[in-house]
C-alpha cells in the first residue's frame, strides 16, 4: 500500500472524527449553560483554550460569548480546528483516494458539507444552532457506519481506524481537560458533580455508566468509567486498545506498538479516582504529549514524512 | 402527440452522412439500426437523453476544463450522444492493418534519429525538422530500447473525408488520452439503450485494459516475473485525471504522484510504502517529458521525480511512453510519414495521409497562399485544436495576420487542404441532425501489437461546428465495429 494513500485515509478519519467531538463539546457546553445562565465559571474560555486556540481567539474575537465561541469552532474557515475546516480538510483527503472509498461514503461528506456550510453562526435562534450541531454529529456517525459496513478489512481499513481512535483519544483527553480548568477556585454553583454528569452526556456515555454504576455520582467513578472503562467505545482505555489492535495488523510495527502499549499499561494502572483536578489536568497533559508521540511515529514509520 | 423519426426528413448536407446517402436512404450497415430507431418517437429520445445524462452523473465520468475565468478549472459532466458510430468489420480491419503499420514506422524512425539516423541522411527531409525540434532530446542519444518501441501508446486520429475512406489526421505519440472514455461510453450505453445492441452484434471493447497491462508489463527490463508496475500521475488537479484514477483502478495498479516514488542511491526507483521502499520496475507516465526530472528539463517540476531519466538511461526503470518520442508527434513530420513506411517496412502505406504542405518551401508556400481559401493552416506543435486557421473563414486581415506569421517562422507551421469531415445522426434536443466527428483509436505496441477496437469518436456537438475536442464544446460517441 502506497504511503500517500495510507497517509490520507488515516486524515480522513481524523478530521471527521474531529468533526464529531467538537460539535458534541459545543452541544454540551451549550446545555451546561442553560442549567446555570448567568454563571461566569462556565464561560466558553476553557473550551477555546483546550483546543489550543486562545491566542488565536483573541485576535479574532473580543469577548468569550457563546456566539462567538460558536463561530469560532463551528464555522470559522480561519480556525484550523472548526468544523467547517475540519469538514474541508476531510474532503481534501476524501479527493485524492476517491477510488478507495466507497462512493457512498464520498457523497456523505458532501452533503454534510453542503448542509454545513449554510452559515451556522449567523443564525441567531439557538434551536436553529442545535440542529447544525446535532447534522454534524450524525452526518459523521453515519460516514463512519457506511465505512465501517462497505469497507474491505486490510491495511486500507486499519488506516482509517487508527486515525479514527488516535484523533478520539486527542479529543477526548481534551474535553475532559476543559472541565479540569473550568473548576478553578471561583466556582459559584453548588453542584459539583453536575459538570461530571455533562461530560458523561457529551460523550454519549451516560447510559452505559448507569448501567454500571448507580446511584449517586461520584467524580472519581466518572473519571474511572471515561478513562479506565475496558468496553464502552470512548474511554480512552479502550480507544488505546483499539489503536494497539490496529497497530498489531500493520506491517513493521516494532516501533509505534511499544509507545501504544506503554501509554496502554500507564492509563491502566494509575489511581485515576484519587487525582485532584490538578494533577489529572497534568495527567492529560502526559497523554497527550504520548499521543503527539504516536503520531509522530506512525507519520515516520508508515508515511515517510521524513524522507 | 407522438412524432416518430424518420430518415425522408433527416437534413441532408454536402457531407457525407454515414448513416444516410444522399437520397435519404439508409446505408446498408446502418439499415437495421435506422428501422429501429424509426420505430421510436421524439419522446423515447429525450427519455433516453435524460437517462444517459443520469447515469454519467451517478458514475462521476467528469473532466477537468481550465480557463481564464477559472483558473482552478471546473469539473465538467462527460458528453455522450447515445446514437452509435458504426464501422463496418471489413473496412475497420483494414484500418486496424494499416494503423499497426503505421505506428511501427514511426517507432522505427524514433529509434533511428536518436541512433544511426539513416532516414535523416537518405531522405529529402530537412534534418531541422527533428534536431532543432523541442521534442528532441538530447539525453536519448545512442539509447535503444526494448521491442525498439519509443510510443507504446499511441493515439491517431483518423477522419472520414467526403469520398467515405478514411484518413489519418495526426499521430499522438506521447501521452495520449480519452480511452477511458471509450470504455465508459459502452458501460453507459448498455445501461440506456439495450435494444441497441439486439439489432448488431457489435464486437466487445473490454480488452483494453489487460492489454494494455500486458504491454506495460513486456517492457520490463528487470528478471522479476511480476514487474511492479505503477501509473504516474501529475495529480488530481490534471484535466485527465479521472482516466489515469481509471486506467489504473482497472489494471490493478498503484496510482502514483511524483512524490510517492524516490531514485535510491542505487540508481533504481521506488515507491514509497507503507511496508517501506518497493522497487518499481514499469513506469506509465502521464507527465510531458519536460515535466518528468528536475535534473532534465524543467528545473522547477515538482510532479516529476528527481534522477528519473538518469535511471531510465541506465534500464534501471522502463519508461511509458519513452521520453523523447515526441520527435514523431509534430505536423511537418507528419508530412513524411507515408516515406517512412515505404523506407523501413518497403511496403505501401494502407491508410491514406492528408496532403501536407511545409511552408518552409517556397513553391508549397507560394500554392498555399493562392488557395488560402481551400486551406488549413495549422501551428506544428500545437494540440487540442489550439491555433488552427481555416482559410475560408478568414477577413481579410486575419488572412494578412496569418500569411504574416507563417512568413515570419514557417518551420512552425504547415498547411492541408480543407477537409470535410463526415458526418453521423446525432440527437440535438429535437431530433436527429447530421454532426461532424472523428475517431482517435489506440494502438499499443511492444512485444505485440494491438489496436483498441474502434476508438474514441468524438462529435462536434453545435451545428456546422468541425470543433470536437471536449475541452471546446465537444462531445463523443460508442464506436460500434459491426
Amino acid at each position: 500500500m502506497l504511503s500517500r494513500d495510507a497517509e490520507h485515509l488515516y486524515w480522513l478519519t481524523r478530521y471527521v472524527e474531529r468533526i464529531e467531538n467538537t460539535a458534541r463539546m459545543i452541544n454540551v457546553h451549550s446545555e451546561l449553560m442553560l442549567d446555570f445562565p448567568g454563571d461566569q465559571s462556565l464561560g466558553w474560555k476553557p473550551i477555546i483554550e483546550t483546543m489550543d486556540s486562545k491566542k488565536f481567539f483573541k485576535k479574532r474575537y473580543s469577548e468569550y460569548s457563546e456566539i462567538s465561541a460558536v463561530k469560532f469552532l463551528g464555522d470559522d474557515k480561519e480556525n484550523l480546528n472548526s468544523i467547517i475546516s475540519s469538514l474541508d480538510m476531510a474532503r481534501y483527503n476524501a479527493r485524492a483516494i476517491k477510488d478507495d472509498l466507497p462512493r457512498s461514503a464520498t457523497e456523505q461528506l458532501n452533503n454534510l458539507f453542503n448542509e454545513f456550510s449554510g452559515g451556522m453562526s449567523s443564525s441567531s435562534s439557538r434551536r436553529k444552532r442545535a440542529s447544525y450541531i446535532y447534522n454534524a454529529i450524525s452526518g459523521a456517525q453515519r460516514f463512519f457506519g457506511i465505512i465501517s459496513d462497505n469497507f474491505s478489512r486490510g491495511y486500507a481499513f486499519e488506516f482509517m481506524r487508527l486515525g479514527r481512535f488516535v484523533e478520539r483519544i486527542d479529543m477526548i483527553s481534551r474535553i475532559i481537560d476543559s472541565l479540569c480548568i473550568t473548576k478553578s477556585e471561583e466556582q459559584t454553583h453548588d453542584f459539583p458533580t453536575l459538570e461530571w454528569v455533562s461530560m458523561l452526556r457529551t460523550l454519549s456515555a451516560h447510559e452505559s455508566f448507569r448501567k454500571e454504576i448507580r446511584g449517586e455520582i461520584e467524580r472519581g467513578d466518572v473519571i474511572n468509567f471515561l478513562l479506565k472503562n475496558e468496553n464502552f467505545p470512548r474511554s480512552i482505555y479502550r480507544c488505546l486498545t483499539i489503536t494497539e489492535k490496529s497497530l498489531l495488523s500493520l506491517p513493521n510495527n516494532t516501533n509505534v506498538l511499544e509507545v501504544a502499549k506503554k501509554l496502554n499499561t500507564r492509563v491502566f494502572i494509575a489511581k485515576l479516582d484519587s487525582y485532584d483536578d490538578k494533577q489529572l489536568h497534568n495527567f492529560l497533559d502526559y497523554l497527550q504529549r504520548r499521543i503527539h508521540l504516536l503520531d509522530e511515529n506512525i507519520h515516520k514509520n508508515y508515511f515517510h514524512n521524513y524522507l | 402527440m407522438h412524432m416518430k423519426i424518420s430518415w425522408k426528413k433527416y437534413p441532408s448536407t454536402s457531407f457525407y452522412d454515414e448513416y444516410v446517402t444522399p437520397q435519404n436512404t439508409l446505408r446498408g450497415h446502418s439499415k437495421k439500426i435506422g428501422t429501429f430507431l424509426e420505430s421510436l418517437s421524439i419522446e423515447d429520445l429525450k427519455e433516453i437523453s435524460t437517462a444517459t445524462e443520469t447515469a454519467i452523473k451517478s458514475m462521476g465520468i467528469s473532466f477537468r476544463v481550465y480557463s481564464e475565468d477559472n483558473e482552478d478549472g471546473q469539473d465538467r459532466m462527460w458528453p455522450l450522444d447515445f446514437i452509435p458510430r458504426l464501422i463496418r468489420k471489413l473496412e475497420w480491419l483494414q484500418v486496424e492493418k494499416g494503423l499497426k503499420q503505421r505506428v511501427k514506422a514511426l517507432n522505427m524512425f524514433i529509434e533511428d534519429c536518436y541512433n544511426k539516423q539513416n532516414f535523416l541522411n537518405e531522405s529529402d527531409m530537412d534534418e531541422s525538422l527533428v534536431l532543432d525540434s523541442p521534442a528532441y532530446k538530447k539525453y536519448c542519444v545512442d539509447v535503444k530500447l526494448k521491442h525498439n518501441t519509443w510510443s507504446h501508446i499511441c493515439g491517431s486520429d483518423l477522419i472520414k473525408a467526403h469520398d467515405g475512406k478514411f484518413y489519418v489526421l495526426e499521430d499522438n505519440l506521447r501521452v495520449p488520452s480519452g480511452v477511458s472514455y471509450m470504455l465508459e461510453n459502452r458501460m453507459i450505453m448498455k445501461r440506456v439503450f439495450p435494444e441497441l445492441f439486439y439489432q448488431y452484434g457489435v464486437t466487445p471493447i473490454d480488452a483494453y485494459p489487460t492489454k494494455l497491462y500486458e504491454t506495460l508489463a513486456s517492457v520490463n527490463n528487470s528478471r522479476s516475473k511480476n514487474p511492479e508496475i505503477v501509473l504516474l500521475t501529475p495529480g488530481v488537479f490534471n484535466s485527465a485525471y479521472y482516466e489515469h484514477s481509471f486506467l489504473a483502478q482497472q489494471m490493478g495498479i498503484d496510482l502514483v504522484e511524483g512524490r510517492d516514488l524516490i531514485v535510491a542511491k542505487d540508481g533504481f526507483v521506488y515507491k514509497k510504502t507503507i511496508e517501506g521502499l518497493v522497487k518499481v520496475d514499469v513506469i506509465y507516465r502521464r507527465i510531458d517529458d519536460d515535466y518528468l526530472d528536475p535534473d532534465q528539463g524543467n528545473p522547477k517540476t515538482t510532479i516529476g521525480v528527481k534522477g528519473l531519466i538518469r535511471a531510465w538511461q541506465e534500464k534501471k526503470v522502463a519508461i511509458v511512453n519513452s521520453p523523447g518520442c515526441g520527435i514523431a508527434d509534430d505536423k511537418a513530420v507528419y508530412a513524411y510519414v507515408p516515406k517512412m513506411i515505404k523506407f523501413y517496412l518497403k511496403e505501401e502505406p494502407i491508410i491514406r495521409n492528408i496532403k501536407t504542405f511545409l511552408l518552409t518551401n517556397k513553391e508549397h508556400r507560394d500554392f498555399v497562399f493562392q488557395n488560402f481559401k481551400e486551406m488549413v493552416i495549422k501551428p506544428v506543435a500545437e494540440s487540442g485544436g489550439y491555433g488552427i486557421v481555416i482559410g475560408k473563414n478568414c477577413s481579410r486581415s486575419e488572412r494578412e495576420a496569418t500569411i504574416r506569421k507563417v512568413m515570419n517562422n514557417p518551420r512552425n507551421y504547415v498547411a492541408q487542404p480543407l477537409i470535410s469531415l463526415s458526418t453521423t445522426p446525432t440527437y440535438s434536443g429535437e431530433s436527429l441532425e447530421p454532426r461532424h466527428l472523428d475517431l482517435r483509436p489506440f494502438i499499443l505496441s511492444a512485444e505485440k501489437q494491438y489496436v483498441t477496437v474502434g476508438g474514441l469518436t468524438r462529435v462536434a456537438l453545435k451545428k456546422g461546428s468541425t470543433v470536437v475536442n471536449s475541452s471546446q464544446g465537444g462531445g463523443s460517441k460508442d464506436t460500434w465495429i459491426v
